[in-house]
């Protein structure tokens, strides 16, 4: 039944309305397709189980499966297991975080990282977005977000490297500074939670830019005018109706951002310094440096993993509570 | 395009055989595999020379699939996923990593009968006692690498360079770098400590305290370094943005600026050095073992091979008599005086577990402090 | 708007613009310099490394495989993104939570573990590591994010405009195809765009899912073990040309098709 769906759907969206007129007019009036229809949408019943069984059965196998797999990791003794050994199951994994602070250390500097960098991104890429949905023609608005999007075509590690040679002892940012004669010894920005910002900031901001500009987009200008009708200045519209109404927007954008972040790792890797360690390196040395400590690992991501979804789940509430404060 | 086409050819031939595989029995899935002609390698970049690489495939007409790999903890996961039934021929493993592989059996002895030219390895890393454990050989030493001391010439003397304590002085504060795994071995060297740890193999409560001790110099000298670093890119790459003016670094990574025409130097100072050796390794279970060996000997055959791998590598050649086909630059930054090569003593893997055991926690809690 | 803030914002913008660009400009500027390393001083400039790229046969075919598991990934991602956003957008159904969260998970989970995952995962399916299993890898990482914009830009479609086409005698399935596909259109070209982008720049899973043929930023992270060459620059500069021209092609290619069509 769900590929019917699917090859129906090829047709009408690449032809175009003209075609599609005869197309689904044919498709309306042909036996075989009206009898599918009318045994489908006899009961809305039939018909939401049609919708969802495809997606329920995806999320299930595809999305769930590997998490499930990587749980099971979690909880084994070994893995992957030797030929001709057994696998026991245990908490040790679990148990082996609690017991160490040198696991806890990262773990919450890596919370915090995340916190910083999200309201970073955020204050960051508020003023663009909102510069971009308020102040720019409709026309250029895709032109100048398109713009923004260029440099994120360059993977990670290229662009992580060119940071390097803007932000070095003797990078770009330096030479300009002493051959204007600002300075006489080179800036240490390298390899501290500055440098790391730079790097970190350029993989969030998609994720914030976005969301953001499109809560402001919907925004009716109509709106602000109305309060300017009022007498309200514009720092006081800005704050009394662009930001409440914006802050959908604002709380999908950080906890995307935030989520994501817990997870960094080269980027954190190349650019932070030696107090930066962040618990994206501590999970990855399980898999990397020893190898058969594949369970930690998965024990330590999934705990690094629940707690990022604690925090958006207060983040969210919190998000709510201010929301419906406002519109009281 | 008719690349993608035989990319494709070769994804609907995989898939093919994956579903057959599922339902044959080993044996009979080795046998299919082996009549296609092809050899399986995972490598590091320009570890098989292409030239050689060419003619081997006109020579033999057993096609070459390599693929590249940048650390031998990814080289390590990927097997393991694969085993027991693995789709390479050929990995390169560490020599001091061997046991890990070993371990979890995923290497096949090597069978230095079939190998003709066996013979063209310099003894010193064929025969080496790290080379050789349970009895068996397991991997054709091609290229050797060592813990070293790089430093910018302009800015660091010789002289200073001749012991680790300069890489730890006040005087280069934050103009220094280093891998914390690697640098727990040296200073354990330094500290007059048997850094591989085999010594303390039957007092696991004195090996802990000689990792708690090189712990806490690490964790009292974190203040005067700039970075802990992972990958030769980065070291090369501090070193040209002079972020740093000396490290420790491996010597490949720094043989490779220096043959570019940057101020570096290196040596192996004083207090000693470790050295390792980068082998290739047939695995456990190849689908193409023959082809395998037929690899191996011909990668095997002439100094002139070896030579073109230490120019791609910075890495100092196993085989003997390379050096004749090196430039004079090359053949300055992949040799050392015979003094400081009188420091070096090669990693050893018997005591490993429980020398991991105890360092990658350290350097963990390093990292944390 | 006063003048003031206007301008202001508009600096930032640009400023911003600057931010992005910079090291994009780097790494342009540095595939030209003759050396094996970049970074500064340039002490001589050369075009080899750019020459280079068109002349390795593997870059071009690494490209050419990078981007054809890019479309197909998206395609996919895009049909059961779209799916998934129909079914949970202002739709009230027992679990419809539980679903909600598991179809946003694989964004969530840090890539290396994902990547593991999908790793073990793929050897219980009996998925063989190859161009197939990585399509597979990344159209399931990029689900969630087509559902998630796909989900926004339904929320605002104004239900009386279905509605409207029910009550002129059409089924749910034309009533879609006509109505609510053409409003998410927007909603899924911005979608698709996000998803080629991650695929082109997803290392990890690329790595632990691949056969012998790398993807390119595969390819960039082997060739990294020798150093961060220009060459690197010059591969990242041409791919990002060729992607963009690409795109503009695709793009000007569809609005044509749509104005013959009369839309």
């Amino acid at each position: 039944m769900g590929s019917d769906v699917a090859s129906v759907r090829k047709p009408g969206g690449g032809k175009g309305a003209d075609a599609g007129a005869t197309f689904w007019g044919r498709l309306v009036r042909w036996g075989p397709y009206s009898a599918l229809l009318s045994l489908i949408f006899t009961s809305p019943r039939r018909q939401f189980v049609i919708l969802a069984a495809f997606p329920i059965l995806w999320v299930l196998t595809q999305h769930l499966g590997p998490m499930l797999q990587m749980l099971r990791v979690s909880l084994t003794d070994s893995y992957p297991v030797a030929q001709g050994t057994d696998t026991q199951f245990t908490l040790d994994n679990y148990v082996r975080f609690f017991g160490d602070r040198i696991f806890w250390m990262p773990f919450f500097r890596t919370l915090t990282f995340a916190a910083v960098f999200t309201l970073t991104t955020l204050i960051i890429t508020y003023p663009v977005a909102y510069f971009l949905a308020r102040h720019v023609s409709r026309k250029n608005q895709l032109l100048m977000l398109l713009l923004l999007l260029i440099p994120f075509w360059v993977g990670e590690i290229v662009r992580t490297y060119a940071i390097m040679i803007l932000l070095g002892n003797n990078g770009a940012v330096n030479l300009a500074l002493r051959s204007l004669g600002l300075i006489d010894r080179p800036i240490p920005f390298m390899y501290t939670s500055f440098s790391m910002g730079v790097g970190i900031v350029y993989l969030t901001a998609l994720y914030m830019l976005l969301p953001l500009y499109s809560a402001l987009e919907k925004l009716p200008k109509s709106y602000t005018e109305a309060a300017a009708d009022l007498g309200a200045g514009a720092w006081t519209r800005f704050r009394r109706v662009t930001l409440p109404l914006s802050l959908e927007g604002i709380s999908s954008g950080c906890i995307l951002v935030f989520l994501i972040s817990t997870g960094f790792y080269a980027t954190p890797v190349l650019l932070g310094g030696p107090s930066t360690t962040v618990f994206a390196e501590t999970i990855a040395g399980f898999f990397h440096v020893a190898g058969d400590e594949w369970p930690t690992g998965a024990a330590f991501a999934t705990i690094m993993f629940v707690a990022a979804l604690l925090l958006t789940g207060i983040f969210q509430k919190l998000m709510n509570a201010l929301r419906k404060g406002d519109t009281r | 395009m008719t690349k993608l086409i035989m990319n494709r050819r070769r994804f609907i031939g995989t898939t093919a055989v994956g579903a057959a595989a599922l339902a044959s029995p080993a044996y009979l899935r080795r046998a299919n595999a082996q009549g296609s002609g092809e050899v399986n390698i995972w490598t590091y970049n320009q570890f098989v020379p292409d030239a050689f690489k060419e003619q081997f495939e006109a020579d033999t007409g057993i096609k070459v699939n390599v693929r590249l790999v940048d650390d031998q903890g990814k080289q390590f996961n990927l097997l393991a996923a694969e085993a027991p039934n693995p789709t390479v021929d050929i990995v390169t493993v560490a020599g001091h990593r061997f046991l890990q592989f070993i371990d979890s059996e995923l290497l096949a002895p090597m069978d230095t009968g079939r190998l003709s030219n066996w013979g063209n390895i310099n003894p010193t890393f064929s025969e080496s006692d790290w080379a050789t454990i349970n009895g068996n050989k397991w991997g054709a030493p091609i290229l050797s690498g060592m813990e070293v001391l790089s430093y910018n010439t302009d800015f660091v003397s010789a002289e200073e360079a001749q012991t680790w304590d300069t890489l730890f002085s006040e005087k280069y504060a934050n103009q220094t770098a280093y891998i914390i795994q690697d640098m727990m071995s040296i200073v354990m060297l330094m500290m007059g400590y048997d850094g591989n740890m085999v010594a303390y193999m039957d007092d696991p409560d004195k090996a802990a305290e000689i990792v708690e001790e090189a712990k806490a110099f690490l964790i009292e000298k974190k203040p005067l370094v700039r970075k802990y670093y992972d990958s030769g890119a980065e070291v090369q790459q501090m070193f040209v943005n002079q972020d740093i003016v000396l490290g420790h670094s491996w010597n490949g990574p720094a043989a490779a600026l220096i043959n570019d025409g940057f101020p570096l130097g290196m040596s192996i100072p004083q207090e000693g050095s470790y050295g390792f050796v980068y082998t290739l390794n047939v695995a456990n279970n190849a689908p193409n073992a023959d082809n395998a060996y037929t690899f191996l000997d011909a990668i095997l055959a002439s100094a002139e091979i070896g030579a073109s791998m230490t120019k791609a590598s910075g890495f100092i050649s196993t085989y003997k008599d390379s050096s004749q086909y090196l430039t004079e630059l090359e053949r300055k930054s992949t040799s050392f005086p015979e003094e400081q090569l009188a420091n070096l003593q090669f990693f050893r893997a018997e005591a490993n577990q429980m020398k991991y055991g105890l360092v990658d926690p350290a350097v963990e809690a390093i990292k944390a402090a | 708007m006063t003048r003031g803030t206007r301008i202001f914002l508009s600096c930032i913008y640009w400023a911003f613009v600057l931010y992005v660009f910079v090291p994009l400009i780097l790494m342009v500027v540095m595939g030209f310099k003759d050396s094996k390393f970049i970074g500064f001083p340039i002490r001589s400039w050369t075009l080899d490394w750019y020459l280079g790229v068109f002349e390795d046969a593997e870059v071009v075919s690494v490209f050419v495989y990078s981007v054809a598991i890019a479309v197909f990934s998206t395609l996919i991602s895009v049909i059961v993104g779209t799916w998934i956003a129909v079914l949970l957008e202002g739709r009230k159904f027992w679990g419809r939570a539980a679903v909600f969260g598991l179809t946003i998970l694989p964004a969530l989970v840090p890539g290396i573990i994902s990547a593991i995952a999908f790793r073990i995962y793929a050897r219980l399916l009996g998925i063989e590591p190859g161009m197939f299993a990585i399509i597979w890898a990344h159209a399931v990482h990029n689900v969630p994010f087509v559902a998630l914009v796909v989900m926004a830009r339904l929320s605002t479609l104004p239900k009386s405009q279905t509605e409207a086409a029910r009550d002129l005698g059409a089924d749910p399935l034309v009533a879609f195809m006509r109505i609510t596909l053409p409003y998410l259109v927007p909603a899924i070209m911005g979608a698709s765009i996000f998803c080629l982008l991650l695929s082109f720049d997803d290392f990890v899973r690329s790595f632990f899912l691949g056969s012998y043929e790398p993807t390119l930023p595969v390819l960039i992270f082997a060739m990294l073990r020798s150093g961060m060459s220009p060459e690197i620059n010059a591969i990242a500069t041409v791919a990002l040309v060729l992607t963009a021209v690409l795109g503009v092609w695709a793009e000007r290619y569809m609005r044509r098709m749509n104005k013959e069509t009369g839309r």
